[in-house]
């Protein structure tokens, strides 16, 4: 079992490496576990987070690719589905199956036909795209839809902060 | 047995009454966290009480810090010991219910534990939302962001998207890119700040 999730890992690792979209660099920390990685995503542009590297952690399972892996920023990142310890909130990252809250569709979740690099494009766009049907940072979420310019001021700030500025 | 000896044959009954009732109000004992949980059916009789495994309450705590243990232990306990579903329920927002006051979880030393979680816990989250290191510190790139960055710039053309065979090449290939790219993000951000 170990077995298929590293083969699987390690696909994954080299296509990222040869064939890496832009704006995401990710790998394992160290070859010798690859159920561990690290990733930099850049901030979307035409967005407060232009401009800005932000590192995650991704932690596989053992039974990877049949369950997900967790995401977590190793930075601050002010947003309303980036809890405030880092862990991120997004459907492609849920086991798979029905909600049972009905809030997402199967399809969105996680399936062993999604990929790391499907999980980073996606946690890309939802920086971009905020959802905030179900925040996982409620002070984010909630500045975001009523004090737009504070939130992306912050945000900013933060950017230029995290790169030594 | 009965005729026997006065001792033994007091003795024998007594011990089997003491034995039987106790057997019986340790029953009673155990069955009463599973029936007044809300699922019956998680806490099956093969699931000893309260016994939530410590390593899958820490998993969970690692993930989330800010999330009291005791209710960590009592979602655990419900759910048979699911940490995946547990996980699952604070990420799709739903919060762990408040455990009842009689569930007492057996947890690694829980009265220091309980004494120093609420320090230990917001010493945690403040690294987690305050005192992260920037990104220059992080990766020590403190000696580079000074520099002109035209040579890293040309090496970075030369090793993109290349696979070596070798290990050491290429987690030294990762590092070398994910250097690069937050030094071409200070420089964008440096030539933007002195636009401003």
């Amino acid at each position: 079992m170990n077995s298929v999730a590293s083969k699987r890992l390690f696909q994954e690792y080299k296509h990222l490496t040869t064939d890496p979209p832009e704006g995401i660099t990710a790998g394992p920390i160290n070859e010798d576990d690859l159920f561990i990685w690290e990733a930099l995503i850049q901030g979307p542009e035409g967005t407060p987070y232009e401009g800005g590297i932000f590192p995650a952690e991704l932690k596989f399972p053992k039974d990877y690719p049949l369950m997900p892996p967790t995401m977590r920023f190793l930075a601050d990142v002010w947003h309303p589905n980036v809890y405030p310890n880092g862990v991120v909130c997004i459907s492609i990252l849920h086991p798979p199956g029905d909600d049972p809250n009905h809030y997402e569709q199967a399809s969105e979740r996680w399936s062993p036909i999604q990929s790391v690099e499907k999980i980073l494009i996606s946690v890309m766009s939802m920086i971009a795209e905020p959802n905030d049907e179900s925040p996982a940072n409620v002070d984010a979420a909630r500045m975001w839809r009523e004090r737009r310019p504070e939130f992306d001021k912050r945000v900013r700030a933060d950017v230029r902060k995290s790169l030594g500025l | 047995m009965a005729q026997a000896g006065n001792q033994t044959s007091i003795n024998i009954p007594q011990l089997l009454a003491v034995a039987l009732v106790g057997f019986f109000a340790l029953r009673w004992y155990l069955s009463k966290p599973s029936s007044s949980s809300s699922a019956p059916g998680a806490a099956a009789p093969s699931q000893r009480r309260n016994q939530v495994d410590v390593t899958k309450i820490e998993q969970v705590a690692s993930m989330f810090p800010q999330l009291d243990r005791r209710a960590i232990a009592w979602d655990l306990h419900r759910n048979g010991g699911n940490v995946s579903a547990t996980t699952e329920r604070v990420l799709s927002g739903r919060s762990l219910d408040t455990p009842p006051p009689t569930y007492q979880p057996i947890m690694p030393s829980q009265a220091t534990n309980n004494a120093t979680s609420t320090p230990g816990r917001n010493g945690r989250l403040k690294t987690g939302t305050g005192a992260q290191p920037d990104l220059i510190t992080r990766y020590g790139l403190q000696s580079r962001v000074s520099g002109k960055g035209k040579e890293a710039m040309l090496s970075e053309e030369q090793m993109r998207n290349s696979w070596s065979p070798d290990k050491a090449a290429r987690a030294e290939g990762l590092r070398k890119k994910k250097e690069e790219m937050i030094l071409a993000a200070r420089r964008r951000m440096e030539a933007k700040v002195t636009e401003d």
